[in-house]
């Protein structure tokens, strides 16, 4: 179900950009842009949603006050605010938007979550409620539902370091193939 | 007059349908100045030629119009010329390549007189993929293109055509020029800045500034100052250019760009301060040039620089100890930079916050995974294609008539030479 729909979004974004291109000088509506500026967002594309920000004409944005409110994730994504990221998205989105930005959100905790296990051998309860935009209390259960060791007396979180994922394996037959490629091409 | 315009009129018909398509180029080219003078005719003329079959008549007609100094109807031709791109026959127009080019040219140009940037983008999209032979085919279209898409802050459309690495150029008739070969590449660079592909961009930069040249060119010259910045950026340093970079830039283009390489020059010696000295002092060079925002990254670049020579020192390091060593306000600051250059992969390390520690670590890439084999084989993969493309085109030149002529010239050119020789050792004598 989760894959489907992410595939949708990937139509829909490259369908909002032919659709841009075919209008041509004559602006798209604001629901169009607000659109694909979340579907950039979504795909963590921030420099071209910077560009998408730049040239949407100043009167479609001023029409629709939810295109800047979309924009403002945009600019503390760009910073890597955690903390200004979760309170920007913490709005009542239009339906236009609204599946886009709930995956958005969780995408966002997602990647945090990842960057937390990967960069921080221990890390205080508050530095971690920030990282996934939840109060203290709901980030510790979570840190423990995810298996992490949390110290409450010094409210210290220690993530568990990931595994590697299995690499792909192999077909020896075609190993082998490519082998010979390699030499054949090595000797002329 | 009448007559004229309707014997144009046959005349391309009859020939497109009969397939005599270079007689027409020609003639069309001879009929330009009889169209000039008959203006207010050529929208009849345009509703009576089918696009489709009679693309060269179009192609002369639209031609005509654009050459107008101040285009009549401006409305009308665009929309003329939209259509004319989508529906052209490519067969057709490929015998024109030089009216071609001019035609989207001075479509780009109209557009972007008067600031309707967006507009070109699809039509000169659809106007390279009609005229160009295979995708690794560059033509001046490329560069018209990347402009409009710079200037309508509109980057993805190119990437298509930029992420193609070309191998040949479109000769259009003798048209397409050292300037739009130098500007494609200037502008593609600039997309792949702004897009932050920096690998990419710097070698854009490079083929802008290695292409053999005897005079400075200012394009030359702003690819230049744009690959010292995105070489500070990516590498820390100016990455070295290979021999066959033309003798004009190390005279001519460096000593213009002294800003800049006294930029790199302070680079090197890793202090943020005196860097931050320099920018000042250079600040108003920097600005003039739009470069600013660049060379705001080099900053941050030698920040980052700095924390990765760290890495070769130290196995654990205090926080504070990091932000004191690197010029950073505190530990804060620090554990901010540490955990974005982890997250962009840039070192290995984690930090401790219980006793607030940064400990380093290798890279874990043993060199030794399935995943690095596809690698590797992937860039073996490249390696072969290249070879091949390379032998391909070696033996064309090989066979090249021209090539031929002129090598074996050379030798009848030697002939005389010897024998006038002899003819004075015979005087000698």
């Amino acid at each position: 179900m989760a894959a489907a729909a992410t595939i949708d979004y990937q139509q829909l974004s490259l369908d909002l950009e032919k659709q841009e291109l075919e209008n041509g000088n004559s602006p798209c509506t604001a629901t169009q842009y607000s659109q694909l500026l979340a579907l950039y967002l979504l795909q963590c594309d921030l420099c071209n949603a910077k560009f998408l920000w730049k040239r949407i004409p100043q009167n479609v944005k001023q029409g629709c006050a939810e295109l800047s409110n979309i924009w403002s994730i945009g600019q503390k994504m760009w910073l890597k605010d955690y903390t200004g990221t979760y309170e920007a998205l913490q709005r009542d989105w239009s339906d236009d938007v609204k599946g886009i930005m709930t995956s958005l959100q969780d995408s966002v905790r997602d990647r945090a979550l990842r960057l937390v296990r990967l960069a921080y051998s221990s890390i205080g309860a508050e530095d971690f409620a920030t990282f996934v935009g939840m109060p203290v209390d709901k980030a510790i259960q979570a840190a423990q539902s995810e298996g992490w060791e949390v110290d409450l007396q010094s409210r210290i979180i220690t993530p568990l370091k990931l595994e590697p994922p299995p690499a792909p394996t192999i077909m020896s037959e075609q190993h082998l193939s490519v082998l010979t490629d390699y030499v054949t091409f090595m000797e002329n | 007059m009448a007559t004229s315009l309707e014997q144009y009129v046959n005349m391309v018909q009859t020939m497109s349908t009969s397939g005599n398509l270079t007689q027409l180029y020609d003639f069309i080219n001879k009929s330009a100045e009889m169209l000039a003078k008959n203006a207010s005719h050529l929208d009849n003329m345009f509703a009576t030629l089918d696009v489709q079959q009679a693309s060269l008549g179009i192609l002369g007609i639209l031609c005509v119009k654009y050459s107008h100094p101040n285009i009549p109807d401006l409305e009308t031709t665009l929309v003329q010329t939209t259509e004319f791109f989508s529906k052209c026959n490519g067969e057709h127009v490929r015998f024109a390549t030089d009216n071609y080019a001019e035609l989207c040219q001075k479509f780009a140009q109209a557009l972007i007189d008067r600031k309707m940037y967006a507009r070109g983008i699809a039509p000169l999209i659809e106007a390279i993929q009609k005229i160009q032979l295979h995708p690794a085919q560059l033509t001046s279209i490329h560069g018209s293109l990347c402009q409009l898409c710079l200037l309508a802050k509109n980057m993805k459309p190119a990437l298509r055509f930029l992420d193609i690495d070309i191998t040949e150029i479109s000769r259009e008739g003798g048209r397409l020029d050292a300037k739009d070969y130098l500007l494609y590449y200037y502008y593609g660079g600039m997309i792949y800045t702004a897009l932050k592909n920096y690998e990419r961009a710097l070698y854009f930069f490079e083929i802008a500034v290695t292409t053999p040249s005897v005079a400075v060119s200012h394009i030359m010259m702003e690819a230049y100052k744009k690959f010292t910045l995105v070489s500070l950026i990516l590498h820390g340093k100016i990455i070295l250019l290979p021999k066959y970079t033309p003798q004009v830039l190390q005279r001519y283009i460096r000593p213009l760009c002294q800003p800049y390489m006294s930029l790199a020059a302070v680079y090197s010696h890793n202090s943020l301060a005196e860097l931050r000295s320099t920018v000042t002092e250079h600040t108003d060079v920097f600005n003039r040039d739009n470069n600013m925002g660049l060379v705001k990254q080099c900053m941050t670049s030698l920040i980052k620089k700095n924390i990765q020579r760290l890495t070769k020192t130290f196995l654990t390091l205090s926080l504070a100890d990091m932000a004191n060593r690197v010029q950073l306000s505190g530990p804060k600051e620090a554990e901010k930079y540490v955990l974005h250059m982890i997250e962009d992969g840039e070192i290995f390390a984690t930090i401790n916050q219980k006793d607030g520690m940064v400990r380093f670590h290798d890279n874990p890439e043993k060199y030794n995974s399935p995943n690095m084999l596809l690698e590797v084989d992937k860039e073996m993969q490249l390696c072969i294609q290249l070879d091949a493309k390379l032998r391909e085109m070696d033996r064309d030149i090989a066979v090249n008539p021209q090539f031929v002529q002129k090598s074996s010239g050379t030798h009848e050119d030697d002939l005389p030479v010897t024998s006038k020789r002899c003819l004075s050792d015979n005087m000698l004598e």
